[in-house]
């Protein structure tokens, strides 16, 4: 059977690209090693948060900054995309109720207290903005090794806001029954949040130590599907503002992005198969055919008229270095861009430094394409998002999210054209 | 000022000073130890962690051979809670001359150490990782040692002897009067206090810093600082110390500790201990040597790379350190420079501390006209009176009974939330990186990633630090962890320290922490 695309990776990237393409209609199928970035970042949508300093605008900073980075992948899109990728995936997610958008940075907190600038957030977080001030009290959940409000809290007072905003900050420590189970993760809080019995006892716990006027930070666990409901029946009860702050992964925020969009490929008809690794291809000149797949047993080949490789940098095997400092696109052996000269220095001895090997991945042309070190696209229907891209480095750029979405929805966006 | 007034005063918290202060302790002297950092920062805490069986000093160095064989014995009877009993291989690689092995065999007889030539399959069968083409193999009595548990033990066993030790304490000056030295003047490294010890003997136990320590009485001491690299490889890619049976050198020796297997080592003269580099050559070369032993080495998951300091000492100057004696200095500097109430301890090594520390409080018996007997070699540490060694297990066992019923902070190491509270309130630091060295806390495969958050939170809620401390700590750690990590980055490691910047740098923003 031939697919219409084969989509390598299941983080935010490749599932955006899977999904808008079967939203039209193409027959999808998405292969993936295991779960992607979405269950270790934040649920936000972080587009620009640091350029020379913290970004208010992306709108605004980003025309700049892409003339200073002319090698990052927001150099391959417009502003404009990234706008309408934003639009589509607040629609497309619409029972998390994303807010914000290209034109104002929101400000979180991360859960050590610093106030971190994101475009686009779920409902659930939307109360935790920074940017006016206020009280801040945030709830530490007895057994949650994950969250410690009082060193949150604290940095958190120090934080520096736009327009001399403050913000006052204090910490609470709930103890919750959990039953004989001594160690429970951040994902065994968000089953127990689905329990209105478990939701009893935070309210109840809660309700006579908030103090008039404030707003209450949770630690990222409240739910999983009904997370919505979750956050809601807290702020009607307690009848405050009620938002979450993500923490180590597993991140629960990101899984519901995750359970979210793989459910919608089902619906549309798309295949989602998790546990799978491709190890090569099939090819025809610059055509590629198919992709040969590691499964239990034995290879398997995916054929496809198109395909989107989207299988993450460093972080998630996409890009591999041995221990001779040769580095590698995994799937295909793709030529990389950004890489530290042969024999030269691979990192920096401060670990906040620039290091040389933060650029590395793919150049792509502006459909997305990898070139070949020529400069020409290696496959004339293979095309690329998210990690795997040279040029960025989301961890310090807060662009993570922003450059999975917006590359991957432009990746579909140059299949559909080239279709149509 | 305030001042201590004590008979000795040792300076050094490596094996060796601890095991000088407690066998003085032991004896009935009243004891005070100072040390600049925490306990076993120095050699002690950087070295490959084999308690040698003498096999590696055979042939070349008869006398450090005798030595480890009778302290490898008593070290299985007194520390037995510090050691694994791995055992050990000599092994005969194709890049190794085969006639050796009988002139290692000889070597072992000559100077007491049990040795037997198994058959290659047996050895193989052991070792089902090792190159399957060596030719001949040894079996001695190696073992791995902790040190950690060892400079704890020896410190607790001075405690409970009436010892005072002073782990950030540095010595400003040692105070003379015509000849003599009569104590020193420390300062407190966490504090900035100045306290004044008043001696009848100091003990300079500073290993390779001794010169330095030796200089503040006017005494001229040469120690030539011998760098030895050590990768630690995640897994335990051998379960005995693997060594190649040739005449010692870089990169022969592979030892099984704890969850982990260190490689080393490399031996190259440097100018100052606390000057450390590690080049991406040493590395590389090391890497190499470890394919020889273990194909696929270079494949396998490198953790963490450091470099200690040996302690040799040299009389004259001598260009390659390895040809210096591993025995064990003792200088009078009554007799040597004119100066009493000094005597220097340094060179050896950790498997022969206890022997070292003997001669030296013999040496300071001598000098306060008392005539104890050691006990060193039949009490045993704290932890070991029952001799039961060290297994890999012994954690999940602890854990076992109660299953679930606690919070594991480090899932790597296994350790829970009592345990790190406990470590933390009884640390004279705040020190994130003293309290790994003493739990191995963030020193498996993920190497702090989850748990430093949390152990800073932890910091935060129960030492009652402030957040700014608290921030100085975690970004501390974030920094020492990379100098350990940075040169050996690759394969999988490289993809768990990717996921670390995803969470230090992209979840939480650490660099923007408040000042």
């Amino acid at each position: 059977m031939t697919y219409d695309v084969v989509v390598i990776g299941a983080g935010l990237a490749g599932l955006a690209s899977a999904l808008r393409l079967a939203d039209e209609g193409l027959h999808v199928l998405v292969v993936a090693k295991g779960v992607g970035g979405t269950h270790l970042a934040p649920a936000t949508i972080d587009v620009l948060g640091y350029a020379d300093g913290r970004v208010e605008s992306p709108a605004r900073a980003l025309p700049e900054f892409v003339a200073a980075h002319p090698e990052h992948p927001y150099g391959r899109v417009s502003v404009e995309l990234i706008r309408a990728s934003l639009e589509w995936i607040r629609e497309r997610l619409d029972g998390l109720g994303y807010r914000g958008g290209l034109e104002e940075n929101v400000l979180l907190p991360t859960a050590v207290g610093v106030a971190k600038p994101t475009a686009l957030v779920p409902q659930t977080m939307a109360a935790g903005d920074l940017r006016a001030g206020g009280r801040f009290v945030f709830v530490g959940l007895g057994g949650l090794k994950d969250f410690y409000p009082a060193y949150l809290a604290e940095n958190l007072a120090r934080a520096e806001l736009p327009n001399g905003a403050s913000v006052s900050a204090r910490a609470l420590e709930l103890g919750l029954p959990l039953g004989r189970e001594g160690d429970v993760s951040g994902t065994g809080f968000a089953r127990r949040f689905e329990q209105s019995a478990f939701r009893d006892q935070v309210v109840r716990g809660l309700e006579q130590r908030l103090v008039p006027g404030e707003i209450v930070g949770f630690p990222a666990v409240l739910g999983f599907r009904h997370a919505q409901e979750v956050w809601q029946e807290l702020e009607t009860r307690l009848r405050h503002p009620v938002f979450e702050v993500p923490t180590l992964p597993p991140s629960v925020g990101g899984i519901r992005v995750f359970e979210r969009l793989t459910a919608a490929l089902r619906r549309k008809g798309a295949r989602v198969v998790v546990g799978t690794t491709v190890s090569g291809s099939e090819h025809n000149r610059k055509t590629l055919e198919g992709v040969v797949t590691q499964t239990a047993g034995r290879p398997r080949t995916y054929r496809a008229r198109s395909f989107v490789l989207a299988s993450g940098g460093f972080a998630s095997g996409g890009l591999q270095m041995d221990s001779y400092g040769r580095v590698r696109e995994t799937a295909f052996e793709l030529a990389l861009a950004g890489l530290p000269a042969p024999g030269g220095q691979r990192f920096e001895p401060g670990y906040f430094d620039e290091q040389p090997l933060d650029g590395a991945g793919l150049a792509v042309d502006d459909a997305l394409r990898p070139l070949d070190p020529a400069g020409a696209p290696a496959f004339e229907n293979l095309h690329a998002a998210g990690a795997t891209l040279a040029g960025a480095t989301p961890w310090r750029e807060a662009s993570g999210n922003g450059i999975s979405l917006a590359t991957g929805y432009a990746a579909a966006s140059a299949i559909l054209e080239r279709m149509s | 000022m305030p001042a201590l007034e004590t008979e000795v005063l040792v300076v050094g918290g490596g094996s060796t000073g601890v095991g000088v202060v407690r066998d003085a302790a032991m004896r009935g002297l009243s004891t005070v130890l100072v040390e600049r950092g925490d306990l076993a920062v120095g050699t002690t805490g950087r070295f490959h962690g084999l308690l040698h069986s003498g096999g590696r000093y055979a042939v070349k160095d008869p006398l450090a051979a005798v030595e480890c064989v009778a302290e490898n014995a008593i070290l299985r009877r007194t520390a037995a809670d510090c050691i694994e009993d791995t055992g050990g291989l000599f092994v005969t690689t194709k890049w190794d001359d085969p006639a050796f092995g009988d002139e290692f065999e000889r070597g072992c007889r000559d100077t007491g150490v049990p040795v037997e030539e198994i058959p290659v399959k047996e050895a193989l069968a052991l070792e089902p990782r090792l190159d399957r083409s060596i030719s001949r193999a040894f079996a001695v009595p190696d073992a791995s040692l902790d040190p950690w548990k060892l400079v704890s033990g020896c410190a607790r066993s001075a405690r409970e002897h009436g010892a005072r030790i002073l782990p950030y304490h540095r010595v400003l000056e040692l105070e003379r009067r015509s000849g003599r030295v009569l104590g020193a003047r420390v300062e407190s490294a966490l504090t900035g206090d100045e306290v004044r010890i008043r001696a009848n003997v100091v003990v300079n136990a500073a290993g390779a810093w001794a010169g330095q320590i030796a200089e503040l009485a006017g005494c001229k001491v040469t120690i030539l600082p011998g760098k030895g690299i050590m990768i630690a490889m995640n897994h335990r890619l051998v379960n005995t110390v693997v060594n190649r049976c040739k005449p010692p050198a870089d990169g022969d020796i592979i030892v099984p500790i704890r969850t982990v297997s260190v490689i080393g080592t490399t031996d190259t003269r440097v100018a100052h201990p606390d000057e450390l580099e590690v080049s991406q050559q040493e590395i590389d070369e090391m890497l190499d040597e470890g394919e020889k032993l273990v194909p696929g080495f270079r494949e396998a998951r490198a953790l963490r790379v450091w470099a200690g300091a040996r302690p040799l000492f040299s009389a004259e100057d001598v260009s390659d350190t390895r040809e210096v004696s591993r025995s064990h200095a003792l200088l009078d500097h009554a007799e040597r420079d004119g100066v009493e109430g000094l005597i220097t301890i340094t060179g050896g090594k950790t498997t022969t501390f206890r022997l070292m520390a003997e001669a030296a409080v013999d040496a300071v018996c001598a000098h306060l006209g008392v005539d104890r007997p050691c006990r060193t070699h039949e009490e045993p540490l704290p932890g070991s009176e029952e001799g039961r060694f060290y297994w890999l297990g012994s954690r999940v066992q602890a854990q076992e009974p109660v299953p679930r019923s606690e919070e594991i902070i480090c899932e790597c190491e296994l350790i829970t939330r009592d345990r790190l509270k406990a470590a933390m309130v009884t640390r004279p630091t705040t020190n994130l990186d003293d309290i790994r060295r003493m739990l191995r806390l963030g020193m498996g495969p993920c190497q702090g990633g989850f748990c430093i958050y949390r152990a800073t939170g932890m910091l935060h809620k129960y030492e009652r630090l402030d957040s700014r401390a608290a921030n100085a700590s975690l970004l501390d750690f974030l920094q020492e962890r990379w100098k350990g990590v940075h040169p050996i980055l690759h394969g999988d490691q490289l993809r768990q320290a990717s996921l670390d910047d995803w969470i230090f740098q992209g979840l939480l923003a650490v660099q923007h922490l408040p000042e």
